[in-house]
């Protein structure tokens, strides 16, 4: 037998009192600096910065306690580097190295703000101190971010001293699994994954499930282009994901649990690999749980680069040791899933969400959202849009307050053409529809969905018939090519768009490009396959004309298809400096000093090399 | 380098031969090589006792295997939604062209691989170039050209020092 | 056992049957490509598929593997059935429009060409339905080919592409195969049989009386291997073809006077 480790915690009382140790040792005048070390942080820096601030504390031999620590995605990505400073919850955004000095000297030591390093309000230009005061925190709602950008994702204390483990010890104490799943279905939450489905009763079908043992499993296969929810969630509080997988393994009666995680996301697997040693070594996972009878574990298990294993069967089989295929669902994987034993798969957000549910109640919860959609809903807001980031806000908040209150609208003063939700299964919603209340059934009816969350802004400068090819290039590439209609179909309708996209669409084109979703919704084996055409269904329905346009004039409105609209240098704007003429490969472009330099149409290929090296923006796509 | 027979036995001893196990010895096996050696696969088939067409499979199945070594250097190109529309297409071009590389290969002279994924996740920076694990942010053909260009190789290093000395 | 209404007929099935299982009993022909019984059933080709009555909604699913667990009504000639089924066949006519095999299966469904293009490459006309590595897996024990890649390119191959160890040539993969893609070649001038397009080779064995080619060797030695008959003291027996070892027997006969 093991021998107990001294850091055990066996009883409720103990998770109890360290708590309590945990917040009284935080002194009132502690000061504590927290630097995000999301991938969209440490992508520019700010791992250095947090060794700087460490070497700052340390030369300053200051009495006063300066905590300095890594902290979980704040949201505001745009804004990276991002350090918070206690007391005063200082928020400085775009830090780089030289700036750590100023704000060690001024505010943690004295007090003072770093004026520039502020938040400023683009329009307003008024200076946000705190993150409440900055409009892209204000209209949020944090249940499952709530800790995010607070605790060091790394240290378990952190995620205790917040009452963490709390609602483990509530749901193994004081409620019977039957009692949890209710809890569950009382507050109506619902699979954040993509489907939406009840996530109550999955958990019931497969506790009623015969056959032993039974499997829980964490999708955090999130390969959705544009979305990074369940990346921060796992890098920033892996905690909590891993508090939630125990709940429902305990109302389930599983005693084995698995998390996949995207091969893409290698922070996320240290962090959540370490958070399972910690919460192992302190009796979270193991043998008799908080000293109750309930014993569980969790292994975690690195994707291999397939889209398709996002699809329950496909990261099933990619568990079992197998290339990611899906297999039918006739049989529901609740009864048959893993090693055909009973199964129950939820994705992070959905795990995360857990916790709170059984901490705060279920009304607590279902208080928030809309009639068929409660609680609230990360999304990673990106593209053209001013914020770009990470936000999470009730069900039923309209597109219109999220883009525009939160994201701050459409970048560079463009004008708003539509908003991508869904990832590759679904579509582009446009402006007449931006005060829809975002929930699963809404987007559903716009045929589009709630998916896992991405939500990707687009200006005018955005070809859709582009948008629609990239989702079926991307979906032809990450088809596992076992059934036909997938395999087949997505291949003939990238065949029709690259046609239409290079000017060489025939009637009869848009019709087929209706017929072929159809069949494969009908047909084909899984979800990837039969949602695969909801972004070319969904741009056909909202942007007809713009297909017509490639097809009939062979003109690309948005002007991106490259061959179906024409470089000229603006004479007014040309300063004749001849970079352009030395950069075209084929000689179009002719001039003298001084005098404005022409394109010939003729022999321009539309490489668009003298685009992007005018240092003038003297030439303009017509 | 460790034997070769000891290799796969250390890491089918770490999975305690659970052929459920398979992707992340794989994993584990690439990340000892930098690639996937079909001998090694050979090995890994007969200790388990698995097809070696299942190994194959899977090797050629996922994306994040590769069964020829790569480059001195890892060049990953992002072509999520957001680094598409901003251009990544355009320098994924240019630098096919420029370094006559493809995506998922190697340049001849084994300076880098080029790689292009579906999305890194950090959209905000997009476009997103990751040279060696290290995030580029918003970058452009030329600028990613350059990036590229300041790679060196190790052989050259030693050259130059050799010089030096 | 449970009842399936098919197109009107009333047929009964036991539980975990499927709807291919119960048209048969039924009569009716669904067309199929990538099922065969002594394989598992991975309904890749979606050839099969057939709308199901849920009472509020109508489903299409695959006949192959739809488990019967209840009384159900299914329907293959409703327009969405014929229609579903025709709209893969075109498909995959446009991969591979040289398989005689194919076209065949198409007329008699109804479906005289494709209105698609081709733009998938297929290895001889090789539709990807898996028989051929489910029987060598699963009947033949074998695992000698399996699949390669993914999606559009993905292919059925031997590993690393090379001439495989473990073919023991014996043809089940070519005689399974539904569109004619996989052949066997038998090499006069080295005696050995050759899976192609898998380049796979095992020698045959040849009758010392008239040179006939038999089965192959690491096919006969499998077998006797599991029938456990030394085999060597079977390769001193079995030198002759079938044909000439009834001739001998009979001559020794013969000779012995007892005829």
């Amino acid at each position: 037998m093991k021998k107990a480790s001294k850091k055990i915690i066996d009883t409720p009382q103990k998770l109890e009192s360290l708590r309590n140790k945990l917040e009284k040792q935080k002194s009132p005048s502690a000061k504590s600096i927290s630097i995000c070390i999301g991938t969209g942080c440490a992508a520019q820096g700010s791992r250095k910065i947090y060794e700087l601030f460490c070497e700052a504390v340390k030369d300053s031999g200051s009495k006063v306690e300066i905590n300095t620590k890594c902290v979980g995605c704040h949201g505001f990505c745009e804004r990276g580097p991002i350090v918070v400073v206690q007391p005063g919850d200082i928020l400085y955004q775009n830090v780089e190295e030289p700036d750590v000095e100023e704000i060690f000297r001024e505010t943690v030591l004295k007090g003072a703000i770093v004026e520039r390093l502020l938040y400023k309000d683009p329009t307003t230009e008024a200076l946000a101190k705190t993150p409440d005061e900055i409009p892209f925190y204000k209209s949020q709602q944090r249940i499952v971010l709530l800790n995010n950008g607070i605790i060091d994702p790394t240290n378990i204390e952190d995620y205790i001293a917040v009452g963490g483990y709390g609602a483990l010890s509530k749901a193994l104490f004081s409620m019977s699994p039957d009692e949890i799943i209710d809890e569950v279905d009382k507050a109506g939450l619902r699979g954040r994954g993509g489907g939406g489905f009840n996530t109550a009763r999955k958990w019931r079908s497969c506790r009623n499930a015969e056959g032993t043992p039974k499997y829980v499993i964490c999708n955090g296969d999130e390969g959705d282009p544009g979305a990074f929810m369940d990346r921060s969630i796992m890098e920033g509080n892996p905690h909590s994901v891993i508090e939630g997988m125990i709940i429902g393994a305990y109302a389930i009666g599983s005693s084995q649990g698995y998390i996949y995680v995207r091969n893409e996301y290698p922070l996320a697997v240290d962090h959540l690999t370490n958070a399972l040693s910690q919460a192992r070594e302190r009796g979270f996972l193991g043998e008799n749980i908080l000293g109750s009878s309930f014993s569980f574990d969790i292994k975690i298990n690195r994707g291999g680069g397939a889209f398709v294993c996002g699809e329950s069967t496909a990261l099933m089989a990619s568990l079992e040791g197998r290339t990611g295929e899906p297999r039918a669902k006739y049989v529901h994987t609740v009864e048959s899933g893993l090693n055909e034993k009973p199964t129950n798969l939820n994705n992070v957000e959905t795990w995360a969400n857990v916790p709170a549910i059984i901490n705060k109640g279920s009304s607590w919860f279902a208080s928030i959202g809309t009639e068929g959609s409660k609680g609230t809903k990360v999304f990673s807001l990106v593209g053209n849009v001013e914020n770009t980031g990470l936000v999470e806000v009730p069900m039923g908040m309209t597109l219109r307050r999220i883009i525009y209150e939160i994201g701050g609208g459409v970048k560079n003063g463009k004008k708003f053409k539509a908003v991508q939700t869904g990832g590759p299964s679904g579509g582009c919603i446009p402006a007449e529809h931006l005060d829809t209340p975002v929930d699963f059934d809404e987007l559903t009816k716009l045929g589009s969905m709630m998916g896992s969350g991405g939500m990707i802004v687009m200006d005018e400068d955005t070809c859709m018939v582009n948008v629609a090819k990239y989702f079926v290039e991307f979906l032809k590439k990450e088809s596992c090519g076992k059934c036909t209609p997938c395999r087949e179909g997505l291949s003939q309708m990238l065949y029709i768009l690259e046609r239409i996209t290079k000017g060489e669409g025939e009637a009869g084109d848009i019709e087929k490009l209706k017929t072929l979703p159809k069949l494969l919704e009908g047909t084909a084996l899984c979800a990837l396959g039969k949602t695969a055409a909801n972004p070319v269904l969904s741009t056909i329905r909202y942007f007809q004309k713009e297909y017509e346009t490639h097809i009939k004039e062979q003109r690309c409105p948005a002007k991106v298809c490259k061959g179906l609209f024409s470089y000229e240098i603006d004479a007014e704007l040309c300063k004749a400096c001849g970079i352009c003429k030395k950069e075209c490969p084929v000689d179009a472009i002719s001039g003298e000093k001084k005098v404005p330099h022409v394109i010939d149409q003729e022999k321009c290929t539309k490489c668009g090399n003298c685009f992007l090296k005018c240092p003038f923006n003297s030439i303009i796509k017509v | 380098m460790k034997g070769k027979s000891k290799v796969i036995e250390t890491i089918v001893k770490r999975y305690e031969g659970d052929t459920g196990m398979l992707i992340p010895m794989m994993q584990d096996l690439q990340e000892e090589y930098g690639y996937l050696p079909a001998e090694q696969l050979r090995h890994l088939a007969i200790k388990l006792d698995v097809p070696l067409t299942r190994i194959c499979a899977i090797a050629t199945f996922y994306t994040s295997f590769r069964l020829a070594p790569k480059g001195e250097h890892e060049v990953t190109l992002c072509m999520g939604t957001v680094c598409y529309l901003k251009g990544a297409p355009q320098i994924l071009e240019t630098i096919c062209e420029e370094f006559q590389v493809e995506a998922g290969g190697t340049t001849s002279d084994r300076l880098f691989s080029l790689q292009a994924v579906n999305c890194v996740g950090a959209c905000a920076l997009a476009p997103v170039m990751v040279v060696d694990g290290k995030y580029y942010d918003g970058v452009d053909p030329k600028s990613a050209l350059e990036i590229i260009q300041g790679l060196s190789s190790s052989k050259e290093a030693t050259v130059e020092k050799e010089a030096q000395a | 056992m449970h009842t399936v209404t098919i197109d009107g007929v009333k047929v009964k099935v036991k539980e975990g049957a499927t709807i291919l299982d119960a048209a048969q009993k039924a009569g009716i022909w669904i067309p199929t490509l990538c099922y065969h019984p002594s394989v598992s059933n991975y309904a890749t080709c979606r050839i099969c598929m057939v709308e199901l009555d849920r009472g509020e909604w109508k489903q299409l699913v695959t006949a192959c593997n739809y488990p019967v667990r209840k009384d159900i009504v299914v329907s293959v000639s409703s327009k969405e059935a014929v229609n579903a089924r025709r709209g893969v066949m075109e498909l995959l006519l446009a991969r591979s429009p040289d398989s005689e095999e194919l076209k065949e299966i198409a007329l008699r469904m109804g479906v005289k060409g494709t209105s698609y293009p081709k733009v998938t490459e297929s290895q001889r006309n090789c539709i990807l339905c898996g028989l051929c590595t489910s029987v060598c897996e699963e009947v033949i024990g074998q695992s000698a080919i399996g699949f390669s890649g993914r999606g559009v390119d993905r292919t059925v191959a031997t590993p690393f592409r090379l001439a495989s160890e473990d073919c023991i040539g014996c043809g089940a993969c070519a005689a399974i195969c539904p569109v004619g893609t996989i052949k066997i070649r038998i090499h006069e001038d080295t005696g050995e049989v050759e899976i192609s397009p898998f380049k796979s080779r095992a020698k045959l064995l040849v009758c010392e009386e008239c040179g006939a080619r038999m089965v192959t060797e690491p096919v006969a030695k499998s077998m006797f291997d599991r029938v456990k008959i030394d085999w060597e003291e079977f390769r001193n027996r079995a030198r002759l073809c079938p044909k000439c070892r009834r001739k001998r027997s009979a001559k020794a006969l013969e000779l012995s006077g007892n005829l």
